[in-house]
């Protein structure tokens, strides 16, 4: 059983975006259960190296560092593409990716990545009853007000994890130490793709969402605000 | 014109409302489509919703019937339940025959899971959770959340590519109603499985009865969320909720999935959607999924430590300040005042 886990800078350096850090605690629970493999897989920057050895840390395997010079808004396509060839000749049974970014939050990386290396793929995944001896990986995904979608894939599947109760581990000291030994496989963003990938959208701008309500500040000291709000309270006679 | 396609939403063999908001967002993209060529007397691109179902012919008229809009029936004999295997392998086909400009699509736990890979499918380019379009004289431009919802990016899709869009609910609104010149139906039907390889197999929808029952019969809810700090804490943001009559203690989704509290509490898209009087939110951020479950609130009180929070452009009021040491203050305020103290 080989599992692959896409993961991400988060806002801080070496910092797993959150819903990552939860696929790969989901992915490490059956590497505990099943012994599986699980290799990390991260598309950035240099520095983004770090992610893959905190992944390490926490008990991944094996990572895969594709090397990028994009900056800023990186089309899910393109990110996609990149993760789709690196992964191609891994013979992966389960890639697993956060149900969306931190930062961009698109939630397209892992279904674009399905379909472009022709597997079924899931989102939202909450619950997974893999079964190795049947290639089966039968899963419960989030739906609206509580309910769940219910159904059984055949692998090898990708699946984007919805965080859960599941909390990321801690990295280890033992894992940190042996993490020196682990071996990370470089490449190029040019290897992989002598012709870049273009990207079908472009950021034009970035704003500040609208209001849609007047967001009256209270000033002054906490008891002066409390006052205030009691105010507030009294005159839509809400208390 | 290239037509505008529309993917209807559709649960439990029915036709889910967010359909009807997909159909108004559709009009606002050929209006803004036909005001932004020269001119404008060309004839304004056509809007046509297409329906996957076993048995779509029904839904499809009585989206015609609402709507004035033409209706494709994609009959599906196999399509007991959705997959996004199955919406793929039978869209894609009909999609690319038709060549639309637009595809829309719902932003929502059905739409999200097969929307991009439909894309890919369709070589379209891709612009997830939209919930705002608007034109600047070059072309549409498509706004959607980023940066933990503290942002919008605007984005531009590259010409020449269809475009693949899924839209947030509650944006676009639309009154269907019934009238007099209803739109064609036709019909299609299309085979999928048993013959090809089919990886998906849907089991069952799994639903949660009769919770949530305490929120959605508050007057008040007062809500925690991960600015709380401290699961202790959650002790005064409950006293706090005890102070209004009528009211019930809710929370965020983080506070759940740690276990602070009860899934019995929790407020968003994903737990309940509410609408009381006065909703206070107390050291929550607020992500789109949380906002989406209670922006049908009368008024909205937040208490965050950080004036930046999104919450903050959502909120009638917003008190800027550690929510623990608030709620101390205010119900020491009150306790003075009704002379406990």
């Amino acid at each position: 059983m080989k599992i692959l886990v896409c993961i991400k800078q988060g806002s801080e350096d070496g910092e797993i975006s959150r819903f990552d850090e939860f696929a790969l605690e989901e992915a490490l629970v059956l590497k505990d259960r099943f012994k599986a493999r699980v290799d990390v897989i991260t598309a950035g920057p240099e520095s983004a190296v770090a992610v893959i050895r905190r992944a390490f840390g926490m008990g991944a395997d094996q990572g895969i560092h594709i090397v990028t010079r994009d900056s800023g808004f990186v089309s899910a396509f393109v990110t996609a593409s990149y993760l789709a060839a690196a992964a191609e000749k891994g013979n992966y049974d389960l890639i697993f990716t956060g149900i969306m970014s931190q930062d961009m939050m698109q939630g397209q990386t892992g279904p674009m990545l399905a379909e472009l290396l022709g597997l079924p793929c899931a989102t939202g995944v909450v619950k997974n009853y893999l079964t190795p001896a049947l290639g089966l990986v039968p899963i419960e995904r989030e739906m609206e007000n509580g309910c769940r979608d219910c159904l059984d894939i055949r692998l090898p599947a990708v699946l984007t994890i919805q965080a859960g109760s599941l909390l990321p581990r801690y990295p280890s000291l033992s894992n940190m130490l042996a993490a020196g030994k682990k071996s990370i496989t470089t490449l190029a963003q040019g290897d992989l793709f002598p012709v870049p990938v273009k990207p079908k959208e472009v950021l034009i701008t970035i704003e500040c969402p609208e209001k849609t309500r007047a967001g009256l500040g209270l000033e002054g000291t906490l008891l002066d605000q409390a006052r205030q709000l009691k105010a507030f309270l009294q005159e839509k006679d809400l208390v | 014109m290239k037509p505008i396609l529309i993917i209807a939403e559709v649960m439990d063999g029915c036709i889910r409302p967010v359909t009807w908001e997909l159909i108004a967002a559709a009009r606002v993209i050929r209006d803004l489509i036909q005001t932004n060529r020269a001119g404008g007397k060309r004839k304004a691109a056509q809007i046509a919703v297409i329906v996957p179902a076993q048995d779509p012919v029904p839904l499809a008229r009585e989206i015609s019937s609402l709507t004035k809009v033409d209706v494709l029936a994609l009959k599906v004999p196999t399509l007991v339940a959705y997959t996004s295997e199955a919406y793929k392998e039978c869209l894609a086909p009909l999609i690319q025959e038709l060549a639309p400009s637009h595809i829309l699509v719902a932003h929502t736990s059905q739409g999200r899971d097969f929307a991009p890979g439909l894309a890919i499918r369709l070589n379209a380019a891709s612009i997830s959770g939209v919930n705002q379009i608007r034109s600047d004289g070059d072309g549409l431009l498509y706004s959607r959340p980023g940066m933990n919802n503290t942002r919008n990016m605007v984005l531009r899709p590259e010409p020449g590519f269809p475009l693949v869009l899924t839209l947030t609910p509650g944006i676009f609104l639309a009154r269907p109603c019934q009238v007099k010149d209803p739109g064609a139906v036709m019909v299609r039907e299309i085979s999928f499985g048993p013959k090809q390889p089919v990886r998906m197999v849907h089991q069952k929808i799994a639903r949660r009865e009769n919770e949530h029952q305490a929120l959605k019969k508050a007057h008040t809810i007062v809500a925690a969320g991960r600015g709380i700090g401290e699961r202790s804490n959650l002790e005064s943001v409950a006293r706090f909720a005890k102070y209004f009559s009528a009211s019930a203690l809710g929370a965020s989704r983080p506070l759940v999935d740690m276990g602070w509290i009860g899934y019995d509490h929790q407020v968003g898209i994903t737990g309940a959607s509410v609408a009381p009087r006065l909703y206070i939110a107390c050291g929550i951020s607020g992500s789109s999924q949380h906002l989406a479950g209670m922006k049908g609130s009368d008024w909205v009180v937040s208490i965050n430590k950080h004036p930046e929070a999104p919450i903050c452009s959502h909120a009638d009021v917003c008190i800027v300040a550690d929510v623990i040491d608030f709620i101390r203050v205010f119900l020491e305020q009150e306790d003075a005042l009704q002379g406990k103290i």
